[in-house]
């Protein structure tokens, strides 16, 4: 029984990581239409900057973890002004093409400036064991779980109290109509961009104490938070949460009692699965986000 | 003859009934007009017989067999044609092209068939070519055969979606809006267009705004208001109904 | 005066090896092994450009369908010990096979999650074909393959492999032309371009794009079984994304749905880095840049900007009228 619950936590462990990575995905492609292949670099090249921060410049954790949120939402800016503004008026088969060039481009680039060898990033955290109830768990990840609900808890938030994550809403619903009533159409692409990278880098600085950083961890996380989106009703951000959450409790039981090899695989049997039975995703066809 | 029979078709999106119950019936040889206010539920009435969305009940039977549901290139297959609101040609493929494209389907047997070009074949391929020709002829962009679609003006799309339509002969004709977002002159080239292909047998069901269109060359007009029927009759007759006034201007 | 020249070319490439042979004297086993390589992934190109090119779908499993076809041959070849003869076709059955199978739940999707759900039975493959040790050997690799034989007819050397690759070449090349023109190629293309008017016109774009990709996806088995007849080991690594990438790379180099451009995309960059020597990742980052410069300034790729007839309207969306192929079910995404 016990063991069951340690799987559990873990699974709530990776729900939260893939959560906060799908739910900047799934805001992307709600606001702005845009899927970005390259979502999983963010997380990767937050990881990386979170390791230098906090491992080779030695800062603390919080400064080296908001260090690398803020490093990559001006990296998220910067890409969005030059990529994603010339894509976005283009087909969907430039936008993906173009993205999955920047995933491939960022990915072996960081294997020619990190090197292959995986980075870790322990913190006292993530070596403090705590006792709960019989149960051993990290204390890095009960940070994690409680970081990433105040996350999403101040998202929702955002984008239903202040001005400008109103006009986010308005935009996933009806785009044209937003640039004819004076709405900043290009700002708000770049600040919906701008929070995305800086979900999944912060889900990078939580979490890369638990697991390490290498350059190849993007593609899978893309993969598997894509699944979450498409799982949760395409564009519909609570439903890419609690899918993510569905997807890392069944990868992490499946580890655990079926087979670790081929844990993820996981994800992408689940979202076939729900896309077989109900093509809409779980919370069906949701307008705006 | 009943060509095309609706009977209680019902269409619904997000809670929304766009298409409420609505009978409509269209014979033989006939000229149907198909009006309303924005939003009354037309092009989805259209969508709904050639296939391009799935009604939520009601029924649908040309030349008496039931065709409820069936996916748009089975439609398309049984000998109904239809234009689009927003007019949509291929615009990689010249002229000719485009409606060399619209006949093949109607022309194929069997896998041998397309596998091999045998000598028949290649007559089959020939007639098509000049039964393109002459469409396009027929329309006025004879000389624009080459000319690839996509730089043709939008007029001139509209004119070559319309001869697609023609190529494989179909019974029934369905023109989603012909009129709209074209030139006066368009408009009456479009208008001899329509009522040729009428003096010519063929049946049409039409959609439009234009109310000079609509009272000029139709047979019959049905009126559409928050997706029911609310009228039906001469064009005379449906100018003059104060329930067609009141869809129109009422509050 | 043309099909003189056809013929000169012809022979030509027929009598490489011994043009070789006499120009660069010494060189000739590596100048021959870039040009085996360049011819199959010439022909691994164009197969990927009938699905991608030409009928518009933009699938990212071709290494699965690779890897399947090299799987079969490879263990069909050194367990079971079945002829080549044999193995071949039961690759490529296999591959066309899974295909279908796949093809089913995929074409539900529409655009991204088809991509998305491509993409993942990719990687979902290669997870299987890494961890399957008992059946695949994993990371250990197949050994061992046999050469291509047919009866006594044995290729076991250089040149004969050349011709070999250069024959499957021409096959799919006569295959690719067959598929892309007159009416075949006008149904593909105009479910490509605008799926709702291809419906319009009693074309069935479910059935056009299943064709395609199942063609597609066993043309992709039965080159790879050349590929690992070839090489003799077989290994995950070979199912990876980053084939795809190479794939687009070339694709979208030459010139989407452009025989004439796959061709010279696919020699230009399997031969360029071959003879640049290219340490593997230095040539995904450049590949990467290269691939995103291409696809914005010329998304249509930037062999057909020199194409005749490349109409200004070429990359034209259809409407946005809210016309949308019908799921089965109801609105998918």
């Amino acid at each position: 029984m016990d063991d069951l619950l340690e799987q559990a936590v873990h699974g709530l462990t990776l729900g939260s990581l893939y959560a906060m990575v799908a739910a900047g995905l799934a805001l992307m492609f709600g606001v702005v239409r845009l899927i970005n292949f390259a979502h999983g670099e963010f997380y990767m090249l937050g990881g990386y900057a979170f390791w230098y921060a906090y491992r080779e410049l030695g800062l603390p954790y919080p400064v080296a973890g908001l260090a690398a949120t803020g490093v990559l939402s001006a990296f998220g800016w910067a890409y969005e002004r030059t990529v994603i503004r010339t894509i976005l008026p283009r087909t969907w088969h430039v936008q993906l093409i173009a993205t999955l060039a920047t995933s491939i481009t960022l990915t072996n680039g960081a294997i020619l400036v990190f090197g292959t060898q995986p980075k870790e990033v322990p913190t006292r955290l993530s070596s403090t064991i705590l006792e709960i109830g019989g149960l051993r768990i990290a204390a890095q990840r009960l940070v994690v779980l409680i970081a990433a609900l105040l996350i999403f808890a101040g998202l929702e938030w955002f984008v239903t109290r202040s001005k400008l994550g109103r006009a986010m809403r308005a935009m996933s619903q009806n785009r044209e109509a937003c640039a004819v009533v004076g709405v900043d159409v290009q700002q708000i692409a770049l600040v919906t961009f701008a929070i995305s990278a800086a979900l999944a880098a912060g889900a990078a600085v939580l979490v890369s104490p638990l697991f390490n950083i290498f350059p190849d961890v993007g593609a899978l996380l893309t993969l598997k938070a894509f699944a979450a989106v498409i799982t949760g009703g395409f564009g519909y951000v609570k439903g890419a949460i609690a899918a993510s959450f569905l997807i890392g409790l069944a990868e992490s039981l499946a580890a655990g009692y079926v087979s670790y090899a081929y844990k993820d695989a996981i994800a992408f049997i689940v979202m076939v699965l729900v896309l077989l039975v109900r093509p809409q995703g779980l919370f069906g066809r949701r307008i705006g986000i | 003859m009943a060509l095309l029979e609706i009977r209680g078709l019902t269409k619904r999106f997000l809670g929304v009934t766009a298409v409420d119950a609505v009978d409509l019936t269209v014979d033989v040889g006939e000229l149907v007009s198909l009006i309303g206010p924005n939003g009354s539920g037309k092009t989805t009435l259209f969508n709904c017989v050639t296939g391009f969305a799935a009604p939520d009940a009601g029924r649908v039977a040309f030349r008496g067999r039931d065709v409820t549901g069936a996916p748009a290139h089975r439609i398309a297959r049984l000998g109904i044609g239809r234009t689009f609101q927003l007019v949509r040609v291929f615009p990689r493929l010249n002229a000719l092209d485009n409606l060399l494209t619209f006949l093949q389907q109607h022309q194929e047997e069997n896998v041998a068939a397309r596998l091999v070009r045998t000598a028949r074949m290649r007559r089959l391929e020939a007639a098509a070519v000049e039964r393109a020709h002459h469409l396009l002829g027929t329309v006025g962009l004879r000389d624009r055969a080459s000319a690839p679609a996509g730089s043709l003006s939008y007029g001139q799309r509209k004119l070559l979606a319309f001869a697609a339509a023609l190529m494989p002969d179909p019974d029934l004709l369905l023109l989603d809006e012909p009129a709209a977002a074209v030139n006066p002159t368009m408009i009456n080239q479009m208008k001899e267009q329509i009522r040729a292909l009428h003096r010519a047998g063929k049946t049409v069901l039409l959609v439009e705004h234009n109310m000079d269109v609509v009272m000029d060359i139709s047979e019959r007009v049905v009126v559409l208001d928050h997706g029911q029927k609310i009228a039906e009759g001469p064009p005379g007759a449906i100018r003059r109904d104060p329930r067609v006034i009141e869809a129109y201007f009422g509050a | 005066m043309r099909s003189a020249r056809r013929a000169f070319g012809a022979l030509a490439l027929v009598a490489v090896p011994w043009i070789v042979a006499a120009v660069v004297p010494g060189q000739e086993r590596y100048v021959l092994h870039v040009l085996i390589f360049t011819a199959l992934y010439a022909a691994l190109a164009l197969s990927y450009d009938l699905v991608v090119g030409h009928v518009g779908s933009l699938s990212l499993a071709h290494p699965a369908f690779f890897g399947i076809g090299a799987y079969t041959a490879a263990l069909l070849g050194t367990e079971a010990r079945w002829p080549f003869a044999v193995a071949l076709p039961a690759a490529i059955i296999a591959a066309g096979l899974a295909a279908l199978v796949i093809g089913v739940p995929m074409f539900r999707l529409t655009e991204h999650s088809f991509a998305m759900g491509t993409l993942g039975f990719a990687v979902v493959m290669q997870i299987v074909a890494t961890n399957w040790v008992d059946f695949t050997r994993g990371p250990l690799c197949v050994t061992g393959i046999p050469k291509p034989a047919v009866g006594a007819l044995r290729v076991a050397t250089l040149p004969a492999f050349y011709w070999t690759a250069l024959g499957a070449l021409a096959l799919v090349v006569l295959l690719y032309r067959g598929l892309t023109t007159f009416r075949l190629g006008r149904a593909f293309h105009a479910v490509r371009d605008d799926e709702t008017l291809a419906a319009a016109a009693a074309i069935d774009p479910l059935k056009y794009r299943m064709l395609a990709f199942a063609i597609g996806g066993a043309l992709a088995g039965g080159i790879g079984t050349l590929y690992v007849s070839y090489v003799g080991v077989l290994c995950p690594g070979e199912l990876a994304v980053s084939l795809t990438v190479n794939l687009l790379v070339m694709v979208f180099l030459g010139g989407v749905g452009s025989l004439r451009g796959v061709l010279i995309g696919a020699a230009a960059f399997t031969a360029l880095p071959e003879i640049l020597r290219m340490a593997p990742t230095w040539r995904m980052v450049i590949y990467g840049l290269l691939l995103l410069v291409i696809v914005i300034r010329w998304p249509d790729g930037v062999g057909t900007m020199f194409s005749k007839g490349a109409s200004t309207a070429s990359s034209e969306p259809p409407p946005r009228d809210g016309l949308r192929r019908r799921s089965r079910r109801s609105n998918a995404v």
